[in-house]
């Protein structure tokens, strides 16, 4: 039991740290986003007026709208896309493997790729998915296609298919941990109540698997959301997300536009996470046995 | 087909369980070596025996949980060895319960019927009478989390009983029970059993268990059934020196015979020679043997009717209530236990030393030389 009782001086000591750094790295800089997104006038200084006419320009422009909505039914996409692969590759691991050895080498293999940064990771797929990638050339060896596909690079297709490869460990993780903590007994259990396989796993293990879901789904959708370099590299310059504008404002030296991109992106992110916590309490993850 | 084949089908059908021969091994290790048992309609069953004697892997071959390697088992007459768990006719209360956390305690108890694809009106009128049979109604829309110890063994109950099945398999199904409760669940128990005519094999370690509830006790032992029978039978007359030194109240002796007339044996052990009943057993001279008498049968105010006779010394007196038990010494180290009526005065103290004695007729043989 911790010797260190609830709101002692010694517990806000040790919160301190963390305090200063998240106020300086997190809290300060989303105000100070918010607050350049307001900002009118000629000028660009604290001293502009503050209106929402920028987020007017925003939102009377067709192209950044469909930009929006584009985002959004990509991030919903790749949410499905790697949920069930997901979903499949924690079952796997932890239900159909049984040999301790083999666990540890597919769980390695699984998890090893995913110690590089996920900026090399995208840029990686380049070679593959090019004209004269690896993918064209197979498909040209197999003689599955006469001349190489194009679509594969700087195309949405693309761009999913790295994504995918990117987040679906998020989504498999929490999984992999909510199927570990289901006793076996619970399955052998419904099993000896004439429940046949499929429904064991409809009735019981996905019930209680889905915080685990609930929470993959949140760190694909955050990553999605964000992601810009992925977007920027497979997808050259032909395709754009959100993130991108902000980038792309923010290089042309729009920095009142930049904000109002970004704070938009915040506040999609928080109504996804807020719809999430609806549906599951992450926070009594665990809780249950 | 004749008359005997029509016999042995009608007599096969009117068993709730038979094991042939059962084996399951794990690696090198076996679990379970040559088990057969035969259970009639409607008896409690218990497999009795420490822990990692296979008790509750046959268990699991019954339930389905586990495929034999070898033998056959058939439920209520028909072959089931191939057959998963839930196309077999028996339901499981598992050591803690497995109670399903997401689902309420009136879903849980449903379960069953669901999965028999009973109508709704009918599987809801049939969980509230269940319910209420169990005396948990209150408690249908809370889930497991929130019950305690004793509601979560009467929600697993009754989620169990509710399809009503031929058999019904317990693993150590009060083990996770305060002490005080154990009691009274194990008379609500047999006395259910009872009224219902299910077949009930019950799993423990703890002999109070399986000889208060037992019509049928199996005593096992490194994979292997030691001994069956009815708790007198087991209790009066232990058929190896496993069986005798694990149940409570029996004291062990080895030794080698000496000689063996008019069916008695002489057997020379460690602590003195004695006279013990063969029983129509033919002992070889100079083989190893192994007999056992209860506390209960040894007593310290010895006549010519105690031809049995050893001194041993005293070391300490336990008082259990109904029973005073005295823990000896015996010449060769090992201990030996006498127990008096609790009501009657202490006679011995501890320090003494005392001759004691029993009768030939209360000395019981063990088969085989084993242990």
């Amino acid at each position: 039991m911790s010797t260190i009782r609830v709101r002692s001086a010694a517990s806000y000591w040790l919160a301190f740290p963390a305090a200063v750094w998240m106020l300086g790295v997190v809290v300060v800089p989303i105000v100070l986003l918010g607050w350049v997104s307001l900002w009118g006038g000629r000028t660009f200084s604290p001293a502009s007026p503050l209106t929402f006419d920028n987020y007017t320009k925003f939102f009377a422009n067709k192209t950044y709208l469909q930009l929006a909505l584009t985002t959004v039914t990509h991030t919903a996409v790749l949410m499905a896309v790697t949920g069930v692969i997901g979903y499949c590759i924690a079952y796997f691991l932890t239900m159909k493997v049984k040999h301790p050895a083999w666990r540890l080498v597919l769980f390695l293999a699984f998890v090893v790729p995913f110690w590089t940064s996920t900026l090399i990771r995208g840029i990686a797929w380049v070679p593959f998915l090019g004209v004269n990638g690896v993918i064209n050339q197979a498909l040209m060896f197999t003689g599955a296609t006469r001349t190489p596909i194009e679509a594969f690079l700087y195309s949405r297709f693309g761009i999913s298919m790295a994504q995918v490869s990117l987040y679906t460990m998020m989504a498999a993780g929490p999984v992999v941990y909510m199927l570990n903590a289901i006793a076996p007994q619970l399955r052998e259990a419904a099993m000896t109540l004439k429940a046949p396989p499929l429904v064991v796993f409809w009735r019981i293990v996905f019930p209680l698997t889905l915080p685990g879901v609930v929470i993959g789904q949140v760190l694909v959708f955050l990553n999605v959301m964000a992601d810009f370099a992925t977007v920027a590299t497979v997808g050259g310059n032909k395709h754009a997300m959100l993130p991108n504008l902000v980038l792309l404002f923010y290089e042309g030296s729009q920095h009142r536009a930049a904000s109002v991109v970004a704070v938009l992106l915040m506040v999609c992110m928080l109504i996804g996470v807020i719809a999430a916590m609806r549906i599951v309490d992450i926070r009594r993850l665990g809780a249950e046995r | 087909m004749d008359s005997l084949a029509v016999a042995e089908s009608i007599g096969l059908r009117q068993l709730d369980l038979e094991l042939r021969n059962i084996r399951k091994r794990y690696g090198s290790f076996t679990a379970v070596d040559g088990v057969s048992l035969k259970v009639s309609k409607g008896q409690f069953v218990c497999l009795l025996g420490p822990s990692g004697c296979g008790k509750t892997t046959t268990l699991r071959c019954i339930a389905g949980l586990e495929e034999p390697d070898d033998g056959d088992i058939l439920i209520g007459g028909k072959e089931a060895t191939g057959d998963p768990p839930w196309k077999r006719d028996i339901a499981m209360m598992f050591q803690d319960f497995a109670l399903f956390p997401h689902m309420t305690v009136a879903k849980q108890v449903g379960f069953g019927l669901e999965m028999l694809k009973r109508p709704r009106p009918e599987i809801a009128e049939r969980v509230q009478q269940v319910l209420t049979a169990f005396e948990i109604a209150p408690l249908a829309d809370r889930k497991p989390g929130s019950l305690s110890g004793g509601q979560r063994q009467r929600v697993a109950l009754a989620r169990a009983m509710i399809t009503e099945p031929r058999l019904l398999l317990l693993d150590e199904p009060i083990g996770a029970l305060d002490y005080s409760l154990r009691e009274t669940v194990m008379l609500e128990l047999k006395l259910l059993q009872q009224r219902t005519g299910i077949s009930f094999i019950w799993v423990t370690h703890d002999q109070n268990e399986a000889f208060s509830l037992g019509d049928l006790v199996v005593v096992m032992n490194h994979a292997k059934i030691e001994q069956q029978g009815t708790p007198e039978d087991i209790l009066q007359r232990p058929a190896t020196a496993f069986v005798a030194g694990f149940i409570q109240g029996n004291n062990v002796f080895r030794g080698k015979v000496l000689e063996c007339t008019a069916g008695n044996a002489r057997i020379e052990t460690a602590a003195g020679t004695f006279t013990v009943p063969c029983l129509g057993a033919s002992l070889e001279i100079g083989a190893t043997a192994s007999f056992s008498v209860r506390a209960e049968n040894i007593s310290d105010t010895v006549s010519e009717r105690h031809p049995n006779r050893l001194t041993a010394h005293c070391t300490a007196v336990e008082y259990f209530g109904a029973v005073r038990r005295h823990i000896f010494e015996r010449a060769d180290g090992e201990i030996l236990k006498v127990d008096q009526f609790g009501a009657q005065a202490a006679r011995i103290a501890p320090g003494q030393s005392v001759l004691l004695g029993w009768q030939v007729e209360d000395t019981v043989l063990h088969q085989g030389t084993r242990g």
